[in-house]
């Protein structure tokens, strides 16, 4: 019956003058979503981490990074041939799995080895890794041409900046908790300096994208007044950026608490995650023909 | 290839028969026809547009492939190495035309009463988990004969040839009739020409 009903909805698909992709934001493609949410929030963390000097938000950087890895995995058709990943250069897909493994092997090795040129060595790979990982979402999204809304240079710099701002917010979340090198109300402003970043970013990308064709502009009416349009005003506007700007401009009045800065980081992780699926459930097909009549 | 919209009475007959050729589970076309109606009646149009893969010369799909499993064979048509594919969908969502269809799990075509004999024959397992598309059917021309669409078009609106050679059938008709590609805007220089409907 499942089976049936999945058939029926990709005949109606394909009969739709408007197609909306599904392969990388429903089912198991809602692991993808994951994957790049993780994977962008590990990179960032070990980022910031590193500028900080704080072990622990290295070491989770690292369990962050090899979840995005297992989601990646669990994602694929067929997980266990991934290694072929290593021959093809030319594919953002690609270079990303490089990323990662660059990464996964700089870090565990930083983190293991003792202070030294070869630890330094190690460090500069991770890091060299996660550039690739904060850079390489946007562009598989971008590389796209069958989805004319993520066919777009834009869209590669909004997901880094979502992806140092998951950073940020991570380390919001921990810091408190464990106590660290650092004052967790500096590293506030700093979010908030980036959750003001990403509302521009995304406001910029949107309203390009209303400019730039037919099935573009519809994703973003799809995203602004469609089937995903409570994903992205709760999840991505609202918790995402709407509620922890408002929260981070309080902290000019007076000191937050702790936990007001665990909050503000964990509602940025929320909308990091919900930026993510609405850009990718509002991706529509290049349609084939014009609409007929109803 | 060229595709002949005069010529094309939308029977389906390249669609049913590249499933016959290929065996393909529900959910996965090679060949599909698109109909639309246009006009308020009595002045209505009724439009088809049979596509396929159109094995473009700067094909998006193979450039995303993080394998090399899309890849373009001798003569230029788009293939894809099944044992290569990890079905990570990016050429599905490079595709400009829909060309691609990921076989996730084979359905029956007659739910509930399991594979028959002819899907039990035509299913393989190494199709599971991954992309397929259409390859002009390499094996038929390899063999000397047309793709199963073309030789099995009722109208004779598909014609196949060699696009490089000017003196071919199907380069006279593009310069004849004024073949167009689709969406060629988007840079792929598809080779599947349509001949215009009037």
């Amino acid at each position: 019956m499942r089976a049936t009903a999945s058939y029926d909805r990709l005949l109606a698909d394909l009969g739709a003058t408007f197609r909306p992709q599904r392969h990388w934001v429903e089912g198991r493609g809602l692991l993808l979503i994951l994957g790049h949410f993780l994977s962008g929030v590990g990179a960032g963390t070990w980022l910031f981490s590193l500028w900080l000097g704080y072990t622990p938000g290295l070491v989770l950087a690292v369990a962050v990074v090899a979840a995005a890895g297992l989601a990646h995995l669990f994602f694929l058709g067929h997980p266990e041939r991934f290694w072929r990943m290593y021959r093809a250069r030319t594919s953002w897909i690609a270079r990303g799995f490089l990323g990662m493994n660059v990464f996964m092997a700089g870090a565990v090795l930083a983190l293991l080895l003792p202070a030294g040129a070869l630890r330094t060595l190690c460090l500069a790979v991770a890091v060299a890794g996660s550039a690739i990982i904060i850079g390489y979402k946007g562009n598989v999204y971008a590389a796209s041409k069958g989805v004319p809304f993520w066919n777009s240079p834009v869209l590669p710099i909004l997901y880094a900046t979502y992806a140092i701002r998951g950073g940020l917010a991570l380390l919001l979340v921990v810091l408190p908790l464990t106590g660290g090198p650092a004052d967790a109300h500096r590293l506030e402003f700093l979010e908030l300096w980036v959750a003001v970043s990403a509302a521009v970013m995304l406001g910029f990308y949107l309203g390009v994208m209303r400019n730039t064709n037919l099935a573009a502009r519809r994703s973003v009416a799809e995203l602004t007044g469609g089937r995903v349009a409570v994903a992205f005003y709760l999840g991505t506007v609202g918790v995402g950026l709407l509620v922890p700007i408002v929260v981070g401009l309080a902290g000019f009045a007076g000191p937050l608490s702790q936990a007001a800065l665990a909050l503000v980081g964990a509602l940025s992780l929320v909308g990091d995650f919900f930026a993510k699926y609405a850009i990718a459930k509002a991706g529509i097909y290049v349609p084939l023909m014009p609409a007929g009549r109803a | 290839m060229v595709i002949d919209l005069k010529r094309c009475i939308g029977c389906y007959g390249c669609q049913l028969s590249c499933k016959a050729e290929h065996g393909t589970p529900p959910g996965v076309f090679f060949a599909r026809v698109i109909k639309r109606e246009f006009g308020t009646f009595p002045n209505t149009q009724l439009v088809f547009l049979p596509t396929l893969c159109f094995h473009c010369t700067n094909a998006p799909c193979v450039d995303v492939c993080p394998t090399g499993a899309s890849h373009y064979r001798e003569g230029g048509v788009v293939d894809i190495t099944r044992e290569e594919c990890v079905g990570c969908l990016a050429c599905t969502q490079a595709c400009p035309y829909g060309a691609r269809y990921f076989n996730d799990a084979p359905g029956a075509y007659f739910p509930g009463q399991g594979l028959t004999p002819y899907e039990q024959a035509k299913y393989s397992d190494d199709n599971v988990g991954i992309v397929m598309k259409c390859n002009f059917c390499i094996d038929r021309v390899t063999a000397g004969l047309e793709p199963a669409c073309v030789a099995n078009c009722a109208s004779r609106a598909r014609t196949f040839g060699d696009l490089d050679d000017p003196g071919s059938e199907v380069s006279h008709l593009i310069r004849l009739r004024g073949g167009e590609q689709l969406q060629p805007e988007l840079g792929t220089h598809p080779n599947v020409y349509y001949l215009p409907p009037a």
